[in-house]
């Protein structure tokens, strides 16, 4: 007679274990070693809490202080590789093998560990990929997980970051998987139940509270002219012209130009309630004056910004927020909500080739993906029809019956034709093959695909290449808007001007743009103080973006 | 867009200070049209040490000196530029404004207008920039002393640092804006020297309530606040050339006797808001966050407030 329990015992028996070292279910910050060496069993799949933003950092602390002689070969399943002890433990041997999506602040030095063979890699995945994967074939054994609070039956309060818990504590707890979670503080009622209880089996009371990154704060005094002329493009050239009401921001200055830029250029054109209505997006306090000027309906959020609860909190109508007030964000949800129901994407990148696709590693680093290619991506599966989609598709050349053609979703890459230190964004070769080949990877890593790129904006124009129709035309039109870099200055001058002709290269002043107009003034706040007094005080800055 | 809580408008007298070059600010500061500029870039009087150490050259040094009006009165100026080597004195940096204010005590004008954005001496000509400081306190004394009023204005990104504090300090009048700081140490000199425990200069907002416009303004380090637009420091100049104390020996002695009160009283304060507290200030922590009509308000309110002598 077959066992179907086999998993569901062995799960009993790790909280078993575990129940040695807790009270119920809470235990304290100084038993965490012994109980995760209790639960954790070697070979285990375990995911770390490490979102974009919120980290459970007291329970890496505790993994990373786990003996290897008990605790060895895990693989590790998290969407993001943020503090040193993410990667602490593949040296200390605790942890062998690693599937995740996002390394930023870790990108140089996961880069060393992979050509060292420290870290067994499965694959660097976006951040849809690799939930659904936590259904399907990476589904953690234990899950270590970050609130802000609990209560003692376990439920737990995420905060306003609750970013990717619920999915991780979905794909655990109810496939025979140990929840352990970390909070600030154990309440006796908690201000919402994000989680319930009785998928959380053990509450750690963290010694200090779990660290939150502000990722989504651009200083509006450092918004250049440059960048500003490539929003007014944007807006002028690509917002206004589709229509573009549902879209999401990549975090870069570039994007937080144009959200500057709604309230007083965009608004002139006379575009308010025409575009940027609805958004899938972080809460950027760059978006403060639009939504204050009353452009902004809704915005769906991924997690949250450090500095902006307050804000949020007075403002329900845009945000989403639960009964207790305060913002509810869900990475999952935000993710597929700016995949298949955001008509643009628009987002900056390092590198861009001749073809269209673009890269953010080079090759010391290994960045990871996140979410821009979820949203910088055409979703296929899409099937209801919108204007900007329709008329994106149409211009990809869709022949046939109407009825039967498909839309486009708009991928708008924003550049300067030279980034930091003035290392050229346009490039014949992509570091990333470079890095492929040096970690003998079977994919090189491709933030945005050429076929899935629409327009790049540089500060020399924008180039339509859902308007190309041969692999010549579209080289050229990138090489038309790559300015003084190698590949612009090889570019073919008559078959530009041609393409400019039909509109495939627009430059500043067939938009009716004067260069010369793009000026700070232009911004709708020109500091972070200027974004405190469009929030009416509610928005509370780190003190890094402070100077008053 | 009228409701808007920043301003918006294309106007020159409503862009930001802070924002602003050297130019645009006198340009704006002064009756329209009214600027002329003496040894102007086309003249090209340049640093002759800066070659020798590889570094660009501008052609006016980093600061613009000349004469314009003033509501109708002539006065002569003085703006550093901060994008410059941060608006550091060197040879002809300092020379040009040296010769500004020894032509003043010629010209008479109703008042020289010195527009600091500086970081204090440039390392590179450092003897003839502590030189130029000294020049250039000696100066003002002495025009001053013929009753030609000199009024600061700081509220650039540079701030007003080192030897330029210390000119601040010889000033008739003092206008400052929420942006600017003053002081003679900068955040990361105090650290470097002291410890990060003394003074975390990456600590923002440490920095703006110990140097910053507020600070200089409760204590008398200044003695006017304004918003950060053009305009709010031309009202301010003018008001404050017509309050400017005369330069004798009564003023100095009120003055001694000022700065001794504020040491007795001060002096063994851990961080600005302790200050704040003591000088009546109920809600010291609420301070950087107010805006300049509430600021006003409260200095309006507070029984110690405005600080004379200079």
């Amino acid at each position: 007679m077959a066992d179907w329990r086999v998993q569901r015992k062995a799960r009993d028996a790790r909280i078993e274990r575990g129940r040695v070292h807790a009270e119920g279910k809470l235990v304290a910050a100084s038993a965490v070693v012994d109980l995760l060496e209790a639960v954790l069993l070697p070979g285990d799949r375990v995911c770390l809490e490490g979102d974009n933003q919120k980290q459970a950092d007291c329970l890496a602390r505790g993994l990373s202080a786990c003996d290897p002689v008990r605790v060895h070969d895990l693989h590790m399943v998290q969407s993001g590789i943020v503090l040193p002890e993410h990667l602490d433990i593949f040296e200390q041997g605790i942890a062998r093998r690693l599937d995740y999506s996002y390394s930023g602040p870790q990108g140089a030095r996961i880069a060393r560990m992979l050509y060292g063979g420290q870290i067994a890699l499965g694959a660097v995945h976006t951040y849809l990929e690799l939930f659904a994967r936590y259904f399907i074939d990476l589904t953690p054994n234990v899950a270590l997980i970050a609130g802000v609070s609990a209560d003692r039956d376990g439920n737990l309060y995420t905060g306003p970051n609750t970013e990717d818990t619920p999915t991780v504590v979905e794909a655990t707890a109810f496939k025979n998987g140990v929840v352990i979670a970390q909070v600030n503080a154990i309440v006796d009622r908690v201000p919402r139940v994000d989680i319930p209880g009785d998928r959380v089996d053990f509450v750690v009371e963290a010694d200090r509270p779990f660290y939150v990154e502000p990722l989504f704060t651009r200083d509006p005094a450092a918004v250049t002219e440059t960048q500003i002329l490539m929003a007014m493009m944007a807006i002028k050239g690509i917002y206004a012209e589709y229509g573009i009401r549902r879209l999401n921001h990549g975090i870069g200055f570039g994007t937080a130009a144009i959200e500057l830029l709604l309230p007083t250029f965009a608004e002139r054109l006379g575009l308010k309630g025409k575009i940027a209505t609805h958004w899938a997006l972080n809460p950027h306090p760059s978006l403060i004056p639009a939504i204050e000027s009353g452009w902004v309906e809704q915005i769906h959020c991924f997690g949250s910004e450090v500095g902006m609860d307050r804000y949020i909190r007075e403002r329900p109508d845009v945000f989403f927020t639960g009964s207790d007030g305060s913002l509810r964000s869900n990475r999952a949800f935000c993710q597929t909500a700016g995949l298949y129901a955001c008509d643009l994407f628009i987002g900056s990148t390092l590198q861009i080739d001749l073809q269209g696709n673009s890269s953010t590693v080079t090759t010391n680093r290994v960045a990871g993906f996140g979410g821009a290619p979820n949203m910088g991506s055409d979703p296929h599966g899409r099937r209801h029809p919108s204007d900007p989609w329709m008329k994106a598709g149409e211009e990809a050349g869709g022949t046939g019956d109407p009825a039967l053609r498909r839309g486009r979703k708009l991928v708008v890459q924003l550049v300067e034709t030279f980034g930091d230190k003035l290392v050229p964004a346009f490039v014949e070769r992509l570091d990333a093959l470079e890095l492929a080949r040096k970690l003998d990877l079977e994919l090189a890593p491709v933030m945005v695909y050429a076929d899935d790129v629409t327009h790049i904006v540089t500060e020399e124009g924008i180039a339509n290449l859902l308007l190309c129709r041969t692999l010549d035309e579209r080289e050229q039109a990138i090489r038309g808007v790559a300015g003084y870099t190698d590949v612009g200055r090889g570019r073919d001058h008559a078959m530009v001007e041609a393409l400019r002709a039909r509109k495939i290269i627009r430059r500043p002043e067939d938009l009716g743009i004067d260069p010369l107009d793009a000026d700070r003034s232009l911004l709708a706040a020109r500091s972070i103080k200027d974004l405190v007094h469009w929030s009416g005080g509610l928005y509370e800055p780190p003190a890094k973006f402070r100077n008053w | 867009m009228a409701m808007s809580p920043v301003s918006l408008s294309a106007d020159p007298l409503d862009q930001s200070w802070y924002e602003a070059s050297a130019r645009a600010r006198l340009d704006a500061l002064v009756d329209p049209g009214s600027f002329e500029e003496f040894l102007g870039p086309e003249q090209r009087v340049m640093s002759p040490h800066l070659p020798a150490f590889d570094l660009p050259r501008a052609f006016d040094d980093g600061i613009v000196v000349g004469r314009g009006s003033l509501g109708g009165s002539l006065v002569l100026l003085a703006a550093q530029e901060g994008r410059f080597m941060g608006g550091a004195f060197g040879e002809i940096h300092g020379a040009k404004l040296v010769g500004l204010l020894r032509a003043a005590l010629q010209v008479r004008p109703a008042a020289v207008l010195i527009l600091f954005d500086t970081g204090g001496v440039r390392l590179q000509e450092a003897n003839a920039g502590e030189t130029a400081i000294a020049e250039i306190m000696r100066a003002i004394a002495d025009l001053r002393r013929a009753g030609v009023p000199v009024i600061g204005l700081i509220g650039g990104r540079a701030g007003c640092y080192g030897g330029g504090g210390l000119i601040a300090g010889t000033c008739s009048r003092l206008v400052v804006s929420e942006g600017g700081r003053i002081s003679v140490s900068g955040p990361e000199v105090i650290e470097t020297n002291k410890g990060a425990e003394e003074f975390d200069s990456r600590d923002r907002a440490l920095v703006w309530r110990t140097m910053g416009g507020k600070h200089r303004r409760l204590i008398g380090g200044a003695d006017a606040f304004a918003d950060d637009t053009i305009r709010a420091f031309r009202d301010a100049a003018r008001e404050q050339i017509g309050k400017a104390p005369a330069f004798d020996l009564a003023t100095l002695e009120a003055e001694q006797a000022r700065l001794e009160a504020r040491l007795d009283l001060f002096g063994d304060a851990r961080d600005a808001t302790e200050i704040w507290s003591r000088l009546g200030v109920n809600d010291p922590a609420a301070v950087p966050g107010l805006d300049t009509d509430r600021f006003d308000a409260l200095l309006a309110r507070l029984p110690e407030a405005p600080h004379d002598a200079r």
